[in-house]
Parts: structure tokens; C-alpha cells; sequence
């Protein structure tokens, strides 16, 4: 620690920080535009020039590292004469448009030019123009207004990870612009908006729409991915109208993904189910709430209730629901003596819940001096998680990844090419090569060793901070559970911290909320297959959320079954098999909890009122209760319900004693949904829907593949164009796609 | 008693009512300062606040930009505008609503407006037939510039030179 005067102010610093750092800590306010907590220093916008005594010119704050005894001056009249040149450098190209620019109101040049500019320019000359290029559906650019301050070029190439902005020309010349025709691609492209000190690039769905000044800002959490990002949603006359990063260390730092940024325009949507929906005698009607509950109840009633068997009733959800759905569905199914619970639809392998416990926090990712990844792209499935992963190679870790396919990952791998059914043999012999503790390997003996790996395997072994991410490649595979069995061993025996992303949206809820098959109970997959009397769906789209959607329609299609729906958005095949649809609160329109893939459980409050009659879930779950006459809802807010979840301790890995290593190299599917089609909301965000990743719809496959299955480029596959490239395993196609399926297996 | 005499002289004189009369007889060929309203108006400055219009560029092109800065200066909250990117990219109002129930005529919106297209024209009488009528559109505050435009122009040209 040393003491440094700011203002004659006497202050501790560390030896070596910036002294804009300790201005910022102290509250002083030094004008900025290129310096940014999380970026490099680039000082090259000179807005931040104090006079610091004993130096002959006034001195960047960014870029003058504190020493003991300095005396410096924020606002005596060299550092103000100082900072208004500078000033009036800056605004000598820019255009000056604030009326018709997006950032009028929130821009950080209006700000520092009111409070450190002049108010008269002795410019007279011609101002440059610079002629945009489009940039993609998501940024809009106008380059004239931009002032070089570089942060959108080091936002790429320091947390993007690629350099898809840079300075072109020199001088007068210098233009801010993409390098590549295709514009800006990154899933993290949204925090360029946000980092943007001028009105250079802006949000395009929400162009010319609003000032700053007319929208209410909420603090919320995103529901994509396992994260659960800190935002903020910005309401204005009851509707989300554009979503900004929040600031929490622990999760987002200050980035927030495309997806969770421009996914609001979904809930706006047309497509919105507005009212309760029965069906009488085959046709669809509009009805009251009332009606509509009255309907379920005594279908209910009529089905199972009456004839003393609760538990021909199933409840099935998908993973997209709050914590206070969950819990309060599965009180009702448990309250009502069912244990048909489940919200795994989009999983082949249910009949055992495998447990699979991240033991890592998500800010401690970037500590780790060794990152495997098995069987995930968590650039697309979750872009924050991979940020971390960024840093920690950026860190020096060495990253390995086990993938059949081998991605474009943003940051040093090496990538491990390997057939689904023969990554157990290679954990297995990772396993039996790392171990640094005795364990039970008698199954694991036949394992093969190859190069990578012994590679790997060293690796482990000399790492002191290991960490194993496991994605959701291989889930649906038929060795999940030998993978998540040697993954839990591998953990064990070399002390390794595992993060667990292999889900989406609010998995980590569910099962916290145990929204899974309890003794006795029937699991996803067989509640499908065994035609029940009646089914509660709670915000499930069989086209999208179900492995095998023609099978869930066809068996819930039937006469015998009385199904009740809770949407909030219109579905042809809901309507095709309900019976009544309840229409519920989507994103932003209901309080309640998300749960990430650290366990953490963060709270929201509802931003805007949903449309039309529907209803935040949990309330219509409370009264749906109330109706049935059963025991213990008297809720009256949703944290009540949050304080009632069982915050037992994690259930302890499970770990297979017989381990089996397949030998023959059956042909796998792994179906890869757009990270754009998770949920409803991302599926009617329609800016989101035409960049590079929402537009994806391959089947990915190598030449050999291709010949057993008699496929060539042109050919489709479970209706999705082939490609046929040789960055992909044998027996093994990977299918990346926005469309909707009701078959995702030959 | 000297009181009493003199009111009884100035009673049978009849001064009071010669003097009404001689204003009478001066106003009488004097000239007049009643203006017959409707038909007649009083001058007025060309700073008055009236009734609100949008202008139009010479060339047919409306002025407002939504840049929404009289909405946000507007002490009254009298004005509503929503705005959109046109088809041609550039940036404009849908709906550009005046309360003039609301409006206290403050001739803010005038001052803020960074393109002269919200202006305060010299016209005050004006009425409504109901109460909807209060809310002044942007179709009709359009027309009112259109129908007025010699009348603002004029009245911002005098007023220039004393800004």
C-alpha cells in the first residue's frame, strides 16, 4: 500500500494500480471514453488527463500508474484547459446529430461534453463522413459518429475472443469497421452496443424506437441458458423494450449474451396465446377463467380423481419454467399422491436420474490450470460459461476437449475427435492413467490407451486446479450413464472440479424443486408410452422440447386422455392434444427463481404485466390448488413459495459400479437445437432468428458416414441438409439445426 | 354650511354630467379602438403562443425528427410521440399528440425543437366540439402548418432579429 494525493486528498493505492482505478474507487470523477474496467488500457483517447505536480504535461489517469508520494489534480485549471482541448478534438469530426441518434440521453460524450466541453467549436472546416456497411441484424452502425476509441475492437479481441472489428487507415483515414464482408458474428456481439461510448453502434431492434429517459429500467435475470445472467429489462407503457447487461462479478461480470440481450422482442410477440382455450366436442373456444379452470377440474375429476387413482395423472414440464412453477406443480401432482414427475422430455435415458453436481463456482472457472470438455460447444450452448473457460486458458490453462465434431472454439484447444460410443474407452483410460487415488478399475481394465489420452492424462496429473465440464453432446447417447459415471470417478480420484452444463434454461430448478419421478413413479418417457388418463403440461412444445415429438402427440392425441396445457405461446400441436390451455406469464411477466449450473438461486421480480387474460404460472398453479381442494397453497407471493423449496444438501454423485465400455461402434445421432430455439421466447425473437447462429440447419457427417447412410452433399438427413466435412467422428452424425422436429433419430 | 352650499351648486350646474358629455363629444370624432371581432383582430407580437403546428420543409418533407426533446422539456407532459424508423431509414414520428387541456402554452416545445418543426402560431381561437377534440394530432398539426405557413414564417422573420 502506498499514499498518493488526489485533490489534496490523501489516499492508499496499491503500488502500480491506474490512477483512474483509485479515482473510481474514491468517487472522483476523471472524464473518460477509451478506458473500461474490463478491457486492456488502449489511452489513446486522452479524455482522462490529469496534472499530476512534478510532470511537465498533464498525464492519462488510465496509463499512469500510481506511485508513493504523487501528487495529483483532477480538476485544477491545467488538467480543465487539458481536458476541454481535448474535448473539442474529439467533436471535431463528430457529427453532432444527438436528435436522431439512439444514444442521445445515455451517451457518455453528451455527458463528458456538457460537463468538460466548450460551448462553441472553432472548427469551421468539413467534417469526415464514413459510408456504413451493415454489420448483421443485431448492431446498427453509424461510423461517422464513432471517435476511435477502440473499445468495441478490444471487446472482440479480448472477451469475444475474435478480432472481428479494426482500425483501417491511418490518421484522418482511420475507419472502425468489420474485416469481413459477413459482419459481426459473435454469440457475445450485444456487449458492443453497450461498451459503445457514442451512438457508433447501437441495438437494431430497438432503432428509433425510444429515448433512455421514457423506459423504466428492472432488474431481472435472464432464463437461457445455466447462468442466469444479471439484466436489466428496460419497460416503458407495460412492454420489455430493450435488455441491458447488469453487473454481478459472481456470474456475468458486465456481459451478457446475444441471446439473453435480444431475446425480449419474443414475449412482444403476435403469436402470444392471450386467453383461456376449452375444447367442446373437437372445437377450440375462447372461455373465462373460470370456465376454463372448471373445465380442467372436472376433467380431472372425471378421469382420475373420481376412480381413486392419482396416479394415472402425470405431470410433464419443460426446462424453461421458474422454480416456483416447478416446486408448486410437483406439490399438487405429490399433494394429489402422484409421482408422475418429470421435466426430462428432451431425454432418451430417463429411466434413472443420474446425478451430476457442478462443485465448482462459476468466477472460480477461470482459476482452473486444466479445462476438459466432454461433449459440448459451450461457445453456442453457453457463451458466458465459455468466456470463463477464455479466460482461463488466457490464464494459461491448457484446454482439451473430447467432441465428435470439432468446433470453432475462441481460444487455445486441443481438440480430441472421437466417436460417441467410444468416449467411455476414452475416459476410461484417461481415468486409468490420471488416477492419483486407488478406485475401483476392474471394468476398466480393457480400455485402450491411445496418445491423446496418455496426453490427457498427464495433463490431469500435473495440474494442480483441474476442471471438467461436461456438455449435453452425449446425453442422449447410450453410454451417458458410463460417462457420467467415469466423469463423477475422474473427479474423485484426481480432485478435479466438475461443471455440469448439461441442460438448459432452468434444469438445475427442476431438480431442486424435485420435479422428477419419486418412488413408485413413472419417468418421462414411459408416462408418454403408457397413454395416462390425464397429463398436466407445464410450458411444453413437443416440436421442440421432446426427443420423439411424433410419439408424444400421437400417444396424448388420444380419446382416452384429458390433458391440460399451460402455454404462453400458440402451438398447433398443443392445440392438437389438449383438452384446455391455460395461458400463462412468459419472460419478464411472472416473479420467481432461476437456479444455475452452480446452484445458485437468484431471484427476480416480474418487469412488465403479461398480455391478455393470462396469468404468472404460479398463481394459476396456486388456484388450480385452491380448486382441487388440496392442503397448504396459501401463497400470497411467489417468495413465500421460493422460502418452502427444501434447500436439502445436493444428492451425492452416483457413480455405476459396473461400468460398461462399449466395443462395436454403433451410428449415434447428437441433436444439436439452435441455441435460438431453446425456448419460446428465443423462437419468435425475430432479430435473433436471422443472424449466422439462428440461421443454422445442418446435419454434419464425414465422407464415410455419408456412404453407409447413402447420403451425398445434397441430400437431407431427418429433413436437414447434409454437409459432409471430415471434422466430424466416425458413426456419427451432429445436427445443428433451427427447425422444429417430431423424429430426432433415424 | 359652505359645504352644503357648493354640492348644491355643483347639483344644479350640472358639471358632472356636462363633463360625461365632453368625453362623450371627444370620443365622438375621435378614432376608435374597438375592434369588431371577429371580423377584426388586435395586433399581436410575433412571439405569441398560440396553437401548436408542425412545419413542413419547402420541399413537402415534414421537420420533426422524434427526436422527442419537447416531449422530455414539456412541463405539462402534454405531448405523446411514439416514433419509428421509416422505410427509408430515416427517423419519424407515428404519433405526435398535443393535450391542449394539458398545454400551459409555455412555448417550451418551440425552444427545444432542434429543426423549427414544432412551432407556436398566432392563432388562439380556436375550440372543440368534444372532449376528444382537445387532443390535437399529428394529421391536424400538420394541416395547421400548412394552412399557416406564411403566417409562422413571418412571424419567426420579424422575431429573428432579436434573437
Amino acid at each position: 500500500m502506498i499514499e498518493i494525493e488526489i485533490d489534496g486528498k490523501k489516499i492508499k493505492a496499491e503500488q502500480g494500480e491506474m490512477l483512474i482505478s483509485v479515482t473510481d474507487r474514491e468517487g472522483i470523477s476523471v472524464p473518460r471514453f477509451c478506458y473500461h474496467k474490463k478491457l486492456s488500457v488502449a489511452a489513446s483517447c486522452r479524455m482522462c488527463l490529469v496534472d499530476v505536480e512534478g510532470a511537465p504535461k498533464p498525464q492519462t489517469a488510465c496509463s499512469t500508474p500510481a506511485a508513493d508520494g504523487m501528487k495529483i489534480h483532477t480538476n485544477n485549471e491545467k488538467a480543465k484547459a487539458s481536458q476541454k482541448a481535448v474535448m473539442e478534438f474529439l467533436l471535431i469530426n463528430h457529427p453532432l446529430d444527438c436528435p436522431i441518434c439512439d444514444q442521445g440521453g445515455e451517451c457518455e460524450l453528451q455527458d463528458v461534453a456538457m460537463s468538460y466541453g466548450s460551448d462553441v467549436s472553432s472548427f469551421n472546416e468539413g467534417k469526415r463522413i464514413i459510408n456504413d456497411k451493415g454489420i448483421g441484424p443485431l448492431i446498427h452502425t453509424d461510423m461517422t459518429r464513432c471517435i476511435h476509441c477502440t473499445r468495441c475492437v478490444r471487446f472482440g479481441q479480448e472477451v469475444a475472443g475474435i478480432m472481428e472489428m479494426g482500425g483501417t487507415g491511418r490518421g484522418d483515414a482511420l475507419k472502425i469497421e468489420p474485416f469481413l464482408e459477413e459482419g459481426i458474428t459473435s454469440e457475445l456481439s450485444g456487449n458492443m452496443i453497450d461498451v459503445c461510448p457514442v451512438g457508433a453502434l447501437t441495438s437494431k431492434p430497438f432503432r428509433y424506437e425510444l429515448r433512455s429517459w421514457q423506459m423504466n429500467a428492472v432488474k431481472n435475470i435472464a432464463r437461457h441458458d445455466l447462468l442466469g445472467s444479471n439484466i436489466y429489462s428496460q419497460t416503458y407503457k407495460g412492454k420489455v423494450k430493450r435488455v441491458v447487461a447488469g453487473d454481478n462479478d459472481d456470474v456475468n461480470e458486465t456481459w451478457i449474451s446475444d441471446r439473453d440481450r435480444f431475446s425480449y422482442e419474443g414475449i412482444n410477440s403476435s403469436n402470444r396465446l392471450l386467453s383461456p382455450r376449452i375444447k367442446v366436442e373437437g372445437q377450440w373456444q375462447d372461455a373465462s377463467w373460470d370456465v376454463a379452470l372448471d373445465f380442467a377440474i372436472r376433467g380431472l375429476r372425471g378421469n382420475v380423481l373420481k376412480n381413486n387413482q392419482p396416479n394415472q395423472l402425470g405431470a410433464l414440464a419443460s426446462s424453461n419454467a421458474t422454480l416456483e412453477e416447478y416446486f408448486l406443480l410437483q406439490k399438487i401432482m405429490r399433494e394429489l399422491g402422484s409421482e408422475n414427475i418429470d421435466f426430462r422430455l428432451s431425454e432418451v435415458n430417463t429411466k434413472d436420474q443420474l446425478n451430476l453436481n457442478s462443485n465448482i463456482k462459476i468466477a472460480e472457472i477461470e482459476k482452473a490450470d486444466l479445462v476438459l470438455i466432454v461433449g459440448s460447444n459451450p461457445r453456442l450452448e453457453q457463451p458466458m460459461i465459455n468466456h470463463r473457460i477464455r479466460k482461463a486458458s488466457n490464464n494459461k490453462a491448457k484446454v482439451f476437449s473430447i467432441n465428435s465434431k470439432s468446433f470453432d472454439f475462441n481460444y487455445q484447444i486441443n481438440q480430441n475427435l472421437i466417436s460417441p460410443s467410444k468416449v467411455p474407452n476414452m475416459l476410461a483410460s484417461i481415468l486409468r492413467e490420471a488416477k492419483v487415488k486407488s478406485s475401483n478399475l476392474s471394468s476398466l481394465t480393457d480400455a485402450q490407451n491411445t496418445d491423446e489420452t496418455l496426453e490427457i492424462a498427464n495433463a490431469i496429473k500435473n495440474s494442480t486446479n483441474p476442471l471438467i465440464v461436461i456438455g449435453e453432446h452425449y446425453k442422449n447417447t447410450k453410454n451417458w450413464s458410463s460417462i457420467v459415471s467415469l466423469i463423477n470417478l475422474l473427479a474423485k480420484d484426481t480432485d478435479a472440479g466438475i461443471l455440469n452444463i448439461s441442460g438448459t434454461g432452468n434444469y438445475f430448478g427442476a431438480i431442486l424443486a424435485e420435479f422428477l419421478p419419486g418412488e413408485g413413479g413413472l419417468d418421462a418417457n414411459t408416462m408418454i408410452d403408457k397413454q395416462l388418463p390425464a397429463y398436466m403440461l407445464f410450458d411444453v412444445y413437443p416440436s421442440y422440447d421432446s426427443h420423439n415429438a411424433e410419439n408424444f402427440v400421437n400417444s396424448l392425441k388420444s380419446e382416452k386422455s384429458f390433458v391440460i396445457s399451460f402455454n404462453s405461446f400458440q402451438d398447433d400441436l398443443v392445440e392438437q392434444y389438449s383438452n384446455v390451455i391455460l395461458p400463462i406469464a412468459s419472460f419478464y411477466e411472472t416473479s420467481g427463481s432461476h437456479v444455475n449450473c452452480e446452484n445458485k438461486i437468484q431471484s427476480f421480480a416480474a418487469a412488465v404485466k403479461s398480455p391478455g387474460e393470462s396469468k404468472p404460472g404460479w398463481k394459476v398453479l396456486k388456484v388450480f390448488a385452491d380448486l382441487l381442494e388440496l392442503q397448504g397453497f396459501h401463497y400470497t407471493d411467489s417468495t413465500q413459495v421460493t422460502n418452502e423449496v427444501g434447500f436439502q444438501s445436493a444428492k451425492s454423485n452416483k457413480a455405476d459400479k459396473e461400468i460398461k465400455i462399449p466395443k462395436s461402434n454403433s451410428l449415434e445421432v447428437i441433436w444439436q437445437s439452435s441455441p435460438y430455439i431453446i425456448d419460446p421466447v428465443l423462437r419468435n425473437a425475430e432479430a435473433l432468428q436471422n443472424t449466422n447462429i439462428g440461421k443454422m440447419n445442418i446435419a454434419f457427417m464425414n465422407s464415410k458416414t455419408a456412404k453407409k447412410l447413402k447420403l451425398n452433399d445434397k441430400s437431407v438427413y431427418l429433413n436437414i441438409p447434409v454437409s459432409i466435412t471430415d471434422d466430424v467422428s466416425d458413426s456419427c452424425v451432429i445436427i445443428q439445426t433451427n427447425q422444429s422436429t417430431m423424429k430426432r433419430s433415424a | 354650511m359652505i359645504d352644503k352650499l357648493k354640492n348644491i351648486f355643483k347639483v344644479f350646474s350640472l358639471s358632472e354630467l356636462r363633463g360625461g358629455l365632453n368625453i362623450t363629444a371627444h370620443e365622438l370624432v375621435n378614432k376608435k379602438i374597438t375592434v369588431q371581432y371577429p371580423e377584426e383582430k388586435t395586433p399581436i407580437s410575433p412571439r405569441f403562443r398560440g396553437l401548436h403546428a408542425l412545419r413542413r420543409y419547402p420541399n413537402g418533407e415534414e421537420r420533426c425528427i422524434a427526436c422527442k426533446l419537447c416531449e422530455a422539456v414539456c412541463p405539462a407532459n402534454a405531448i405523446t410521440i411514439e416514433s419509428e424508423m421509416r422505410d427509408d431509414g430515416t427517423r419519424r414520428t407515428t404519433q405526435y399528440d398535443i393535450d391542449l387541456f394539458k398545454c400551459i402554452f409555455c412555448g417550451f416545445c418551440e425552444e427545444a425543437c432542434p429543426v423549427d418543426a414544432i412551432v407556436e402560431t398566432q392563432i388562439y381561437d380556436y375550440a372543440f366540439e368534444s372532449r376528444e377534440g382537445s387532443i390535437i394530432t399529428k394529421e391536424r398539426l400538420l394541416e395547421v402548418g400548412e394552412k399557416n405557413e406564411q403566417m409562422i414564417n413571418k412571424a419567426k422573420l420579424e422575431d429573428s432579429k432579436y434573437k
